[in-house]
């Protein structure tokens, strides 16, 4: 029975062992190089790292990359601007290339792009923040008819160009974030009814072209954030949907009693106008993951129907302990909750403490909650993570977080924590990461966390240490430390 | 050594390499040949060939999974691998999930 590799024994493997003596150095290439017929018959999946290690070691060379040029099917050049038209001119020699990553090549312009004009394999081209990238490519990239993913952001491409798009028929993913796209490009994308995923952020669409969206029929990732779309027509197939710093005024086009897929709401910074109306005959049973931080919403009824909430941000929002009850109803599958920067106070923790079974983290940083609010905390049976940094947390009663038997980092940077308290810190043998941040702390803290065994990472900003302390922390090497 | 405890590999040119099972058996693909309850012929003979795979890769692979034995029960050596050999040494190793 062949049982999976451990991360110790992968290793060790001999193909890993292989890949790095091979690029070991420029001498140890100049032994491989020649072996053609190796090369040749070389697998994708072994070819593809052996490449990506040489880059990665600063060995790769335009005229090396031609040994690779029957084998290697993918190649992630990300971030590499040395990256220019003769890097490009051995690329167009792959001849089984499926995907070219060149996200923030600098040195990518429309003519370096020539040489991969006509690559009838590849389907998969990044070319996001590819500043010199123009209208005037868009020539090239039609000429590679199988395209299906395309990432453009951030180039300096515009609506003209854009809309000639049309042509690749067989898109699904589409990223024109950060271009000047207008209404009319949208309507020429019309034929692209294969598009699941569309990036549209910060472009100049409006209202107009949002209501073209309702034709793409399997569209399931939309993202218009930080555009002037007020109301979004029914997408049926949607899961996805980033509509952050917009200010919207109703989703699904207001329709009555739908039930859509929508998983992951991205909402950060957004302004509603009245998001419970906008909910009410929405019913959105796989909803796993809201983003509200720094949004305008102050009424929080919605949440109380989204059962499958798993990851909830309400960060520097309006929410206090008044609002806070619809989370009452809805904590049986929460894992993730960010009150960081709100109103939350010991009260807000009362009413959702027996409701949050499965609930692993929880940021309450910048927020009024005090000791009290570990009466509370403690009764939340899988916390992993917890901050509390810049609160009026004294500490007298951390002892009550013995209970979280799961507890892997406390954050209490910022607060009122003395030594005194920190003792009552030593029944958290779990705890692995340990934030504090106090001119409060002396010496005598760091012999408390010696009785932490599996403690690696510490932060301990802002305190004087003697030298008894350094010789602990040289003593403790497994830990981290940030000073 | 008992003939059940060890197994004969053979190279593309016939040369034999006679190991310890337990060695050899730090591939995957060896292990699953001499474990598969009946399957294979290799299980009967206690030896496996390697039409694809030349005389001095196999002897590196051998020398690998003695290696291998020696570093998971502590003695952390370096294992040097000629660069020349690395890409035939490559491809075998994948062949032979190690």
């Amino acid at each position: 029975m062949a049982m999976a590799m451990s991360m110790a024994e992968e290793e060790r493997s001999l193909v890993r062992l292989c890949i790095e003596s091979a690029t070991e150095s420029a001498e140890s290439v100049d032994k491989w190089r020649r072996q053609r017929r190796t090369l040749e018959r070389m697998p994708s999946h072994l070819s593809s790292p052996l490449l990506h290690r040489l880059l990665h070691r600063r060995i790769l060379s335009p005229s090396l990359l031609e040994v690779f040029q029957h084998s290697v099917e993918e190649v992630d050049l990300k971030g590499e601007n040395c990256v220019d038209a003769e890097w490009m001119s051995y690329i167009g020699g792959f001849r089984h290339l499926r995907a070219l990553n060149l996200a923030g090549c600098r040195g990518i312009t429309n003519s370096a792009l020539w040489p991969i004009t006509g690559m009838t394999n590849l389907v998969d081209l990044d070319l996001s923040r590819c500043s010199k990238i123009t209208d005037a490519c868009i020539g090239h990239l039609l000429s590679i008819s199988n395209l299906k993913k395309l990432y453009l952001s951030e180039t300096s491409l515009t609506t003209d160009g854009v809309r000639n798009l049309s042509c690749l028929k067989s898109l699904c993913v589409l990223d024109l974030g950060g271009l000047p796209v207008t209404d009319t490009a949208l309507f020429w994308f019309q034929e692209l009814t294969e598009l699941e995923h569309l990036e549209l952020w910060g472009s100049k669409i409006s209202n107009r072209g949002a209501a073209v969206l309702e034709t793409f029929p399997k569209l399931s990732f939309l993202n218009v954030a930080w555009t002037d779309v007020t109301h979004l027509p029914m997408l049926p197939s949607l899961t996805c949907l980033n509509i952050s710093r917009c200010n919207i005024h109703s989703i699904y086009g207001g329709e009555l009693n739908v039930t859509v897929p929508l998983s992951k709401l991205l909402a950060s910074g957004t302004t509603f106008l009245n998001i419970n109306l906008q909910f009410a005959p929405v019913e959105a049973d796989d909803l796993s993951y809201i983003d509200l931080s720094g949004s305008s919403v102050d009424n929080f009824h919605f949440l109380g129907h989204m059962k499958a909430l798993e990851h909830l941000n309400l960060s520097f929002g309006a929410m206090s302990d008044d609002l806070m009850w619809p989370l009452s109803r809805i904590g049986e599958k929460l894992r993730y909750l960010n009150l960081n920067n709100t109103r939350v106070t010991k009260i807000g923790m009362c009413i959702i403490s027996s409701n949050v079974p499965v609930l692993e983290t929880l940021l309450l940083s910048h927020t009024s909650v005090d000791d009290d609010a570990l009466l509370y905390i403690h009764s939340m049976p899988s916390l992993r993570e917890i901050d509390l940094s810049n609160t009026k947390i004294k500490g007298f009663t951390l002892s009550l977080l013995q209970n979280l038997t799961h507890l892997q980092s406390l954050n209490l940077e910022q607060t009122l924590v003395t030594d005194k308290a920190l003792h009552l810190l030593s029944v958290l043998q779990e705890l692995k990461c340990l934030y504090l941040k106090s001119e409060i702390l002396s010496d005598v803290s760091l012999h408390v966390l010696s009785s932490l065994p599996k403690l690696t990472s510490i932060g301990f900003c802002g305190t004087v240490l003697s030298n008894a302390d350094c010789n602990f922390l040289a003593h403790h090497q497994c830990c981290r430390f940030w000073i | 050594m008992k003939k059940e405890e060890t197994v004969k590999l053979i190279s593309a040119e016939g040369f034999e390499f006679v190991v310890d099972k337990k060695a050899a058996m730090v591939s995957q693909t060896i292990r699953n040949m001499l474990t598969s309850p009946g399957g294979f012929a290799e299980t009967q003979h206690g030896e496996v060939r390697f039409p694809e795979i030349s005389t001095p890769i196999l002897e590196k692979i051998c020398q690998y999974f003695y290696w291998s034995l020696q570093f998971a029960s502590g003695k952390e050596t370096e294992f040097h691998i000629e660069p020349e050999l690395t890409l035939e040494l490559m491809m075998a190793a994948n062949y032979l999930h190690t």
